[in-house]
């Protein structure tokens, strides 16, 4: 059976098995994922892979309790199969009972985020060619570059989300993905740069000058680094570039944010709410709507539909980013961020594309502004824990600046810092807003996530590296 | 699963495929959440599916699926064959062929298919209530998780490999966060097996409040050089990301900084490092790889000095020698790739109190994060941050936070001077591995 063949009597009888025995709410996920992946290295296309899962997942809340099952197979032996075992999990259950309401609100996702050229609908080759022009680019920039890896992802997620308050959400949503990973050796120094493109949009958006960009700017980040120094160690100004450096934020902020870590007071952010945080400068939300986005979707993974959500404004801690669950113990409305990688995973509060807002400042007046100082214009992934607000994230590509100047390239450095000092030393924001895309892991799952910003200045953080 | 692996055989047969190798599992998983002596989650799942992969002439395609219908198998079966025509050919890219008995090691425990829930329910919550009543700065275990897998795993391919073999593991841990004055520092420990009466979650909370409890009252320090030691929770982290420089796959695009550098000392005269697929206690043992070759035993470095690296079968061809048994699949969803299996590190024990006796002024690194963002395995380079103890005149001075570590992988192989006494299974990868104790090491602090 796949999911066109569902019916509405079949998830509303899977409904009411889940909840025989008590709960609160319950709610079926059906997923049905095709995905595509290839990779190109060594000059060759050397990996094809792709495939298809079609599976269901039968969730029920009880109070602050979970239980949830999943199954490989969609028909109606398999669905009662997993309400039932989620039902004989239950265990002293509250008096309250759901009252199942006939599935009747139904809404369809996917015209926010229009697909003009379905990648289904165009061959391996043509997209194998990609990889190719991304590879070449990347070697004809420079004689120093050794090794390229492009790669080449597309998802297509058909789901269907029926819960036991009347809710049924129909979302088709299609992602794709390019990343070139280059390696540039002289001698015995070896630098690696990164590059990648991820929308939530069609083929439309890839041709083979796009991919060339792609391979190109990742070559040039590889053998910029190789005339790079040591990075020194000890606190300094910092100037973020845009884009990338919206991980700053992500880190040391958004999984702070998030209401699972609130719940538990595991979060330097819990009791903070219309305190300040930030410097008044700052402002930052979190926003799964915006049109085409690799962390977009029209619903979340629980059928509610994403939004804009504001979270520090003026620097004042305004709003958390909530799951349903979260949501309805805090006693306000869901946010739209109850996320999932997929369906044999459980939905968790988590950040789709969080943003620093723009602000006034220009790029080269930042740098001007600053007399010594570090300039990450390209950050590797990060870390933190939102308990202690401390975090950590690497420098993929990073600058000394020397009285106003961006000056020698400096390598293997690491930024550390707490989250509210780092926010509230951002001392200028400039308007070179711009949005990238990666992949964010939290408890085991993976999901798209952007991160925006323009230049920024932290007036002084910890940077590590083996210089002096 | 046999029959469906057997099926698709045929049809891949059928279609023209001229080598087909069909990989099939199938797991029963479990994991049980606990928060405040009450259970917050039971998850229940039957996982199961096929991927296939063909070899045309040296192109190689691949493609899988969950749903097991006929009419899906022959889209699985056209779906690798499309995938193989844009893949470039490759002399060394063929079928793996039978290469002997599996390893006679035995992964599988009956006991954990017989355990209930409620015994799981019960690890849990002992671990929880260990690590609560560990010390009253502890504030909240902010996730314990208990969690097992029954999987079996079904292999065959039209050159005649063909083996099975059904494997269970447990494992529980938990998260805790321990506060004072409004600083909060955390804790994190493990407890893994092959049922659930082989975990030890007192032990395990108790030592996760602990390492919490520890940090508390951390400061900040100076920028110094200095002499460090790696516990073993960070010396595994550290060696997953060194291993990924020791495969095959890695020398041959270019990718490690130990090609050709077989036979030269690349550590410490005291370092021996091996990859042990048939590790008695190893959660990454098996009988055979992804693609069917026996697991086994490999020396990386022995006395310091590199003996080699590990292979599947296309990168075995490539180097015309046999695999090591290193062809590993994430799921059947993936591609065998390159990986190590247990990673086991052995060399003369110092007790540990010994160790840090001897150290004039030092710390003791508990947590370290970012490494795998923060460290470039190509260059070998990396700068982490870290959370740990001061060593003082050689004594355990309190907590150091926010400071990073930076240096570079060959030099902290050769800067170790000692090991621990007190080596130990860490879950991330399966790595065997005592304290490290490494000298003249940067630490950057205020």
């Amino acid at each position: 059976m796949g999911i066109d063949d569902i019916e509405v009597d079949l998830l509303e009888a899977t409904i009411r098995r889940a909840l025989v025995r008590g709960g609160d709410f319950a709610e079926v996920f059906v997923e049905d994922r095709a995905t595509l992946g290839l990779k190109l290295e060594d000059r060759k296309i050397e990996d094809a892979s792709g495939g298809r899962e079609v599976g269901a997942a039968v969730r029920l809340n009880d109070g602050e309790r979970t239980y949830f099952a999943y199954t490989d197979e969609v028909d109606e032996r398999s669905l009662f199969a997993a309400a039932e075992a989620v039902a004989a999990a239950v265990r002293d259950a509250g008096a309250a009972r759901a009252t199942v309401v006939a599935l009747g609100n139904v809404r369809t996702g996917g015209g926010q985020h229009r697909i003009l050229v379905p990648p289904e609908t165009v061959t391996v080759r043509l997209k194998s060619q990609l990889l190719r022009a991304g590879d070449e680019a990347a070697r004809a920039f420079s004689g120093a570059v050794s090794q390229a890896i492009v790669s080449y992802s597309e998802t297509r997620q058909r789901l269907l989300i029926a819960n036991s308050e009347g809710g049924l959400v129909h979302d088709d949503r299609t992602r794709l993905r390019l990343v070139a990973s280059v390696v540039a050796r002289r001698e015995d120094v070896i630098q690696t740069g990164f590059e990648s493109l991820g929308k939530s949009m069609g083929f439309e958006v890839l041709d083979e000058d796009v991919a060339a960009e792609i391979g190109r700017l990742a070559a040039q980040k590889a053998v910029a680094m190789l005339a790079a120094r040591p990075a020194p160690v000890g606190p300094m100004p910092v100037v973020l570039a845009n884009g990338f450096g919206g991980t700053l934020f992500h880190e040391a902020c958004g999984h702070g944010l998030e209401a699972d870590s609130i719940a538990k007071g595991a979060s330097i952010y819990a009791g903070q709410l219309g305190e300040v945080v930030a410097a008044p400068i700052v402002t930052a939300y979190d926003d799964g709507a915006i049109a085409n986005e690799w962390g977009s979707s029209a619903f979340d993974d629980e059928g509610v539909p994403t939004q804009h959500t504001p979270l520090i404004e003026g620097g004042r801690l305004t709003h958390y980013l909530y799951d349903r669950m979260r949501a309805r113990q805090a006693g306000v409305s869901p946010t739209g961020n109850g996320r999932r990688q997929s369906f044999r995973h459980v939905p968790i509060p988590r950040m789709t594309t969080t943003c620093i807002a723009p602000g006034d400042a220009d790029p080269e007046e930042i740098i001007a502004a600053t007399k010594r100082g570090f300039y990450a214009k390209s950050l590797a992934g990060g870390q933190v824990e939102p308990a202690s607000g401390n975090f950590v994230f690497g420098v993929a590509e990073g600058y000394l600046i020397e009285n106003g100047k961006v000056t020698t390239p400096l390598r293997g450095a690491t930024l550390v810092g707490n989250g509210i000092d780092v926010l509230k030393n951002i001392d200028m924001i400039a308007g070179d807003f711009l949005i990238k895309s990666g992949m964010c892991g939290k408890d085991g799952q993976s999901v798209p996530v952007g991160t925006g910003q323009g230049t920024l200045r932290i007036k002084e953080m910890t940077v590590g590296g083996t210089g002096s | 699963m046999f029959e469906v692996v057997d099926e698709v055989l045929r049809r891949a047969r059928r279609a023209g495929a001229r080598g087909a190798e069909v990989y099939a599992e199938r797991a029963h998983t479990r994991r049980i959440k606990v928060y405040r002596q009450r259970v917050e989650e039971i998850s229940v799942a039957l996982r199961r599916g096929v991927g296939l992969r063909v070899f045309q002439d040296g192109a190689v395609g691949y493609a899988y699926t969950s749903d097991l219908s006929l009419r899906s198998l022959d889209d699985l079966v056209a779906r690798a064959l499309g995938n193989a025509s844009v893949t470039d050919p490759d002399p060394y890219a063929h079928l793996p062929t039978p290469q002997g008995e599996p390893a006679p090691v035995d992964v599988y425990d009956p006991l954990l298919a017989q355990a209930t829930d409620e015994e799981r329910i019960a690890v849990g919550l002992r671990l929880e209530q260990a690590a609560l009543s560990y010390d009253r700065r502890v504030k909240t275990v902010e996730d314990t998780v208990y969690a097992d897998s029954d999987a079996e795993v079904f292999l065959a391919n039209s050159a005649g490999v063909r083996g099975s073999y059904r494997e269970s593991d447990c494992y529980a841990f938990a998260y805790v966060l321990a506060e004072q004055d409004g600083q909060v520092e955390t804790g994190l420990s493990f407890t893994v097996g092959r049922n659930p009466n082989q975990l030890t979650p007192e032990a395990c909370g108790s030592e996760a409040a602990q390492r919490a409890c520890d940090l508390l009252g951390a400061r900040k320090i100076a920028s110094m050089r200095a002499t460090v030691v790696l516990d073993p929770f960070v010396a595994a982290s550290f060696l997953s990301v060194l291993s990924s420089a020791l495969t095959a796959d890695a020398v041959q695009k270019g990718r490690s900084l130990f090609a050709g550098r077989e036979g030269q000392l690349v550590a410490s005269e005291i370092v021996t490092l091996s990859d042990d697929g048939v590790h008695p206690d190893g959660l990454a043992s098996a009988p055979f790889d992804g693609e069917g070759t026996p697991c086994q035993r490999t020396l990386l470095i022995e006395d310091g000095v590199l003996q080699g690296f590990l292979y599947d079968t296309y990168t075995a061809n490539k180097a015309g020698r046999a695999s090591t048994g290193n062809g590993l699949r994430a799921s059947y969803a993936s591609l065998p790739s390159v990986r190590p299996t247990n990673l086991v590190v052995e060399g003369p024990p110092t007790p540990l109190a010994q160790v840090i006796g001897g150290i004039e002024r030092g710390v003791l690194v508990t947590d370290a994060v970012g490494v795998h963002s923060g460290a470039n395995p190509i260059s070998g380079e990396f700068s982490v941050g870290v959370n740990g103890l001061l060593i003082e005149s050689g004594r355990l001075a309190g907590g150091v936070h926010e400071v990073t570590l930076a240096s570079d992988i060959v030099s902290m192989l050769k800067g170790i001077v000692a090991m621990g006494d007190d080596a130990r299974w860490v879950p991330s990868g399966s790595i065997l591995t005592p304290s490290l104790v490494i000298e003249g090491v940067s630490i950057g602090g205020v």
